[in-house]
């Protein structure tokens, strides 16, 4: 190692660099945030400031300083895959209570815990957060594989988990209720629409990931029940070869058939560009999406043309409609949000819902704050309007819980999503048997 | 199996896919049969020069200035590695050169998550003028910027076979791939002729990550991975011939896109660069070939 | 061979095996137990690949799938049969070799760079298929998976139900594989190997069979990556495709790297980087991508400056640093000749230095 000191050099000479990257890169990123949603106020029209955020709060402009109320949180970070979004809104929102008056005085604390999709950590997660942080409540999980592996936990220790679904235990089992549809539902919704509006085809397209049969079900039985001939695939993401899946895509439904879609924003994305660079995208019916797909960054990389020929399933109130709570949302997230890295979209929509339900429960409880409590006052939320699902909310004690089975169809605009003809609130088909079965039991 | 029209739409994107790796497979071997070197993170440095790209663009900078960049990023930053990582390990053997490489497309990657996080749904794409037109072939159209990625690929290649055979440059280059020393000690600058194949393969780098960027989806951990195809073609190349590089990647880009529609086998097509190149790595040991790595030995 | 440096060695390392079972296993929490089977398993991994790397020079890229191999089997086994979990820990291994040996077998041709390709290719193409057969997950038929969600957990060994014990558990094994790897290395095969990494030629006159020992360093290598596949489905209870990413081959190897593929000391480091500092940055409440920025860093950095990795370069740092602190302590008090006792941290570098201590040879020839 004769020459280890000049070595030594170069090596810093090259972390100098590096670190030069990462400093400018942050300042690149903190002007614009990345992209069009991250500009409130740019979808909607409507000026966040208008509106006054202490409404979140009983107690206007006062902090609260009692002892906190502990909640937690089981979110997906990892490179590629991050769900973060969803509980750092709901601890904006509540920061926002906090700063109003908190739970009869007393503020939130709420404990997230990060995870990369490992099934010892999402567990090891689970008995930290009750054992040692010792949380009241849980609300905001957002995990590709949480519910699959910790719903035993839950209902061991009896918690009720407020989440955005994604793993099919998070809609089949007793201690999880999500305010999102999930893939399947959601999938159920676009396939329901394109069926509605004459597809005589379906192509039903979804990444590889866990859950696909599961998934695949939904969107079979709506297909089989209308009498319309379905296709399954399945695609390994990250796609690299784009074209030739859109290709083949479009050859499958044919010129009267729908290809239905269900992946992540910039997998779904590859594939509707891929169409439209091939200048195939106007060969079938239409194009339909499950629920990610509605994110505004969707709408502006597309660009024009795809008014009314992309249809995505919308399980939350569409940011181009108006509404107090989606001024609120706005305000909110411009006064607390700044960790909210994607802006406004779907995902910290769902985290203020979520937020706000267990607000609501929190009000609810009579007498000490402990474990029992605070969940009996989950489970008891029924007919919550949350300001921003087709419906009003329910917990409830069910074996399993889809609150959120009505929903609206959006299509872009402009690069924004904007609802689509008859895309108002519709409910999903209780043609898919879990959805007949969790109707049957909330009666 | 498919009727035969059913094919040809994907026999011309196959095309343009294979284009697409060929780009990035012709600029390895050259950089390797310059400077001894396997750059693994030829993905990742056209990945992270698409990325600033996006947000020169995004934050309503220029569009030329914007690709300008994407093709210096690379070219500087393959020339700032090949500065500070080259001469400590020119000694080492091509296995170390290239575990090496990998080191950097490990940094790139886990900065390119940070800076262009994935929170919140975001998608990013980025589109060059070029894909706005195109013309017509059977069913599909194809883009310019198809027809750009497979004529710079050709055009790569051939300039490429040209300079190393023409210029004094060239011969430099070709001279030090047999043996460093001797090239030394017969005065050609070693360090500024490593200097311009860096920089070289870097701005190739970046103009593919440009160029796959537009026609494959500007995601880093797409764009990093797509060197795996290429590397396939390089291998089957014996990381020597260029132009059995390039006809190599234009045969994976098809034998992948004709697999698509054939439905028992689609769902395993994502295996046949590995297959490929494993195939082409067994032939070469049952003929004991190990032609350049050996040459360039420890 | 029982010379004072060894019995020291082997004292310090069953000191820290007493130490895990019996004292980390009731000190750290729920979190921390979960992160630290995790080291306990990959340092077993990390060995393997040590094998590998720093005893026949093959760099493989291509480790992660062959735990994913191992993980399947053995998950498999659990929910198909009821045998004794360590009978099922044992067949995984065997299996995982088998396998190891017969893609093994035509890539030992090839040497250096072309050897090392052909291990990502080929791990390329078994995660495409475990992509496409997923792990098993109760159901049934000879691959075992339900898409239909509802999962059962892979069965844990009845004396190792809980975390706390799973984490006993899987450090005995732990230690198990590596007393397996270090009576390889002290044996005939490990003088071999010693051979055949200074000169290929020269062990060939020597009459040693270059093919087989690499074979052997291939198989145990695979038997105990097999194994710790093995710990890896029991301990984690589902198993995902989504584990098994490209870039996880990528890492091992980094931080192999970073550890020192020459020592056994190296693999334990490893393990450390690649499970416990995730763990750590996660609780800290920083991004993972940091991992990859300082993985990518220390890959270079083992490269260029320090090729036997943290687990040589950081004892002798300390001893340096030592030293250092002695000399200056010894000025300041003036007194240092009567204190006649050695600075501690020259010790603890006497005993990180383990391992063969062959040099450094480039077997990419």
């Amino acid at each position: 190692m004769r020459n280890a000191r000049r070595n030594g050099g170069r090596l810093a000479v090259a972390l100098c660099a590096a670190g030069a990257l990462v400093l400018a890169g942050c300042g690149d990123d903190d002007e614009g945030g990345g992209g069009p949603a991250a500009q409130p106020g740019a979808s909607g029209g409507q000026a966040p400031g208008a509106v006054d955020v202490s409404q979140c709060g009983t107690d206007p402009g006062v902090r609260a300083t009692g002892e906190p109320i502990k909640l937690g949180a089981i979110v997906t970070d990892q490179p590629g895959t991050s769900f973060t979004d969803i509980p750092y809104m709901a601890r904006a929102y509540f920061e926002c209570v906090n700063d109003n008056g908190g739970i009869n005085g007393r503020p939130i604390e709420y404990v997230i815990e990060t995870e990369q999709t490992q099934p010892d950590q999402v567990s090891a997660a689970a008995r930290k957060l009750v054992e040692t942080d010792q949380v009241l409540g849980i609300v905001g999980n957002t995990s590709i594989i949480e519910c699959s592996v910790n719903h035993e936990y839950w209902e061991s220790v009896g918690y009720y988990v407020i989440d955005s679904g994604i793993a099919p235990e998070c809609y089949s089992t007793p201690n999880s209720a999500a305010v999102n549809m999930g893939p399947r539902y959601s999938s159920d919704g676009a396939v329901q629409y394109v069926l509605a509006h004459g597809a005589k085809k379906v192509v039903f397209d979804q990444s590889n990931v866990p859950g696909t049969d599961y998934i695949a079900a939904g969107p079979q039985a709506i297909a089989d029940d209308a009498g319309v001939p379905i296709t399954q695939l399945t695609e390994d993401v990250p796609i690299n070869d784009a074209n030739s899946v859109a290709l083949r895509l479009v050859q499958e439904a044919g010129p009267d058939g729908a290809v239905v879609l269900n992946f992540t924003p910039p997998e779904a994305l590859k594939i509707l560009q891929a169409a439209e660079d091939l200048n195939i995208h106007e060969n079938i019916a239409m194009w339909a999406c499950s629920t990610p797909c509605n994110t505004d960054f969707l709408a502006a990389e597309l660009g024009d043309g795809w008014e009314n020929l992309l249809f995505v399933n919308a399980e939350l109130t569409p940011l181009s409609e108006s509404s107090e709570t989606i001024d609120l949302y706005r305000a909110i997230l411009e006064e607390y949000g700044d960790d909210v890295q994607g802006g406004a979209g779907s995902f910290s929509q769902m985290g203020f819902v979520e937020a706000r339900i267990m607000v609501d429960a929190l009000r609810r409880v009579e007498g000490e704050f402990t474990p029992e409590t605070v969940n009996a006052a989950i489970r008891e939320t029924e007919g919550f309007d949350t300001g921003m699902l087709c419906e009003p909310w329910t917990y409830g004690d069910f074996p399993l819980h889809i609150p959120n089975n009505v929903d609206y169809t959006v299509t872009p605009r402009d690069g924004v999503m904007v609802i689509a003809d008859d895309g108002g609130c519709t409910p999903i088909s209780d043609v898919d048997p879990h959805i007949a079965q969790y109707r049957a039991a909330v009666g | 199996m498919p009727d035969w029209p059913l094919f040809q739409p994907f026999l011309v994107s196959g095309l343009a896919l294979g284009g697409v790796y060929a780009l990035s497979g012709v600029g390895m071997v050259v950089l390797y049969r310059a400077t001894g070197v396997l750059f693994l993170a030829f993905g990742a440095v056209g990945a992270m020069g698409a990325l600033i790209a996006y947000s020169i663009i995004d934050h309503g900078g220029p569009e030329w200035l914007a690709w300008a960049e994407c093709v210096l990023f690379g070219g500087v930053l393959t020339l700032l590695y090949g500065t500070v990582f080259g001469p400590p390990l020119a000694r080492r053997g091509p296995l170390v050169k290239a575990v090496a490489t990998l080191g950097l497309t490990l940094i790139l990657l886990g900065v390119m998550d940070l800076l262009w996080p994935s929170d919140g749904g975001r998608a990013r794409s980025l589109e060059l003028p070029t894909s706005d037109g195109g013309f017509t072939i059977g069913d599909v159209r194809a883009t310019w910027t198809q027809v750009v990625a497979l004529g710079v690929g050709i055009v790569l290649v051939v300039a490429t076979a040209l300079f190393l055979r023409y210029t004094k440059l060239g011969t430099a280059m070709r001279a030090m791939a047999d043996d460093r020393e001797i090239t030394a000690t017969l005065g050609v600058p070693v360090r500024q002729v490593e200097a311009a194949a860096w920089f070289g393969c870097g701005v190739i780098a970046g103009a593919a990550g440009l160029l796959l960027a537009d026609l494959v989806a500007l995601d880093a951990v797409t764009l990093v991975f797509l060197v795996i195809p290429s590397l396939a073609a390089a291998l089957i190349g014996r990381m020597s011939s260029i132009t059995v590089t390039f006809a190599a990647a234009i045969f994976i880009g098809l034998a992948r896109n004709m697999l698509t529609p054939i439905s028992e086998v689609s769902r395993y097509r994502e295996m046949t660069e590995f297959v490929v190149a494993a195939i082409a790595l067994l032939v070469i040991a049952a003929r004991r070939q190990e032609i350049s790595f050996t040459r360039e030995g420890a | 061979m029982l010379t004072r440096a060894n019995l020291i060695r082997a004292a310090v390392a069953a000191a820290i095996v007493l130490f895990c079972v019996f004292g980390l296993a009731e000190l750290l929490s729920l979190y921390y137990i979960g992160a630290m089977t995790q080291v306990a398993l990959y340092s077993v991994v990390a060995l393997g690949l040590g094998v590998l790397v720093g005893r026949v020079g093959l760099y493989s890229l291509g480790q992660a799938a062959i735990l994913a191999i191992g993980a399947w089997v053995a998950a498999r086994l659990l929910f198909a049969t009821s045998q004794p979990h360590w009978l099922v820990l044992l067949e995984a291994g065997v299996i995982t070799m088998v396998i190891g040996i017969l893609v093994g077998l035509p890539a030992l041709r090839l040497r250096g760079l072309y050897l090392a390709l052909i291990t990502l290719m080929l791990a390329g193409a078994i995660s495409v298929l475990v992509n496409r057969t997923n792990f098993p997950n109760g159901g049934g038929g000879f691959l075992g998976y339900d898409g239909r969600g509802n999962l059962t957990p892979i069965p844990r060994p009845d004396i190792a139900d809980s975390d706390r014990a799973f984490f006993r558990y899987t450090v005995i094994v732990a230690a198990v594989m590596f007393v397996l790897v270090l009576v390889h290395l002290r044996t005939k095969p490990g003088r071999a190997w010693a051979a055949i990494r200074q000169s290929e030629p020269a062990a060939l006159a020597a009459g040693i069979n270059i093919t087989l020992y690499k074979l052997w360093a291939l198989a145990l290598a695979s038997f105990v990556t097999g194994v710790a596949g093995g710990l890896l489905a029991s301990g984690q209870r589902f198993l995902f495709a989504i584990n098994f990413p490209p870039q996880e081959s990528i890492t091992l190897l980094a931080v192999v790297l970073m550890g020192g593929a020459y020592s056994l000391w190296g693999a334990i480091v490893a393990g450390v980087l690649l499970k416990l500092l995730p763990a750590l940055l996660n609780d800290w409440g920083l991004s993972a991508d940091w991992l990859f920025i300082l993985f990518g860093i220390g890959v270079l950095q083992v490269l260029t400056t320090a090729p036997r990795g943290l687990a040589d370069q950081f004892p002798k740092d300390m001893a340096n640093l030592g030293r250092l602190l002695w000399r200056i302590g010894r000025g300041l008090t003036g007194r240092a000749r009567q204190q006649r006792q050695a600075p501690p941290a020259a010790q603890a570098g006497a005993a990180g230095t383990g391992g063969v201590a062959a040099e450094e040879v480039e077997v990419a020839r």
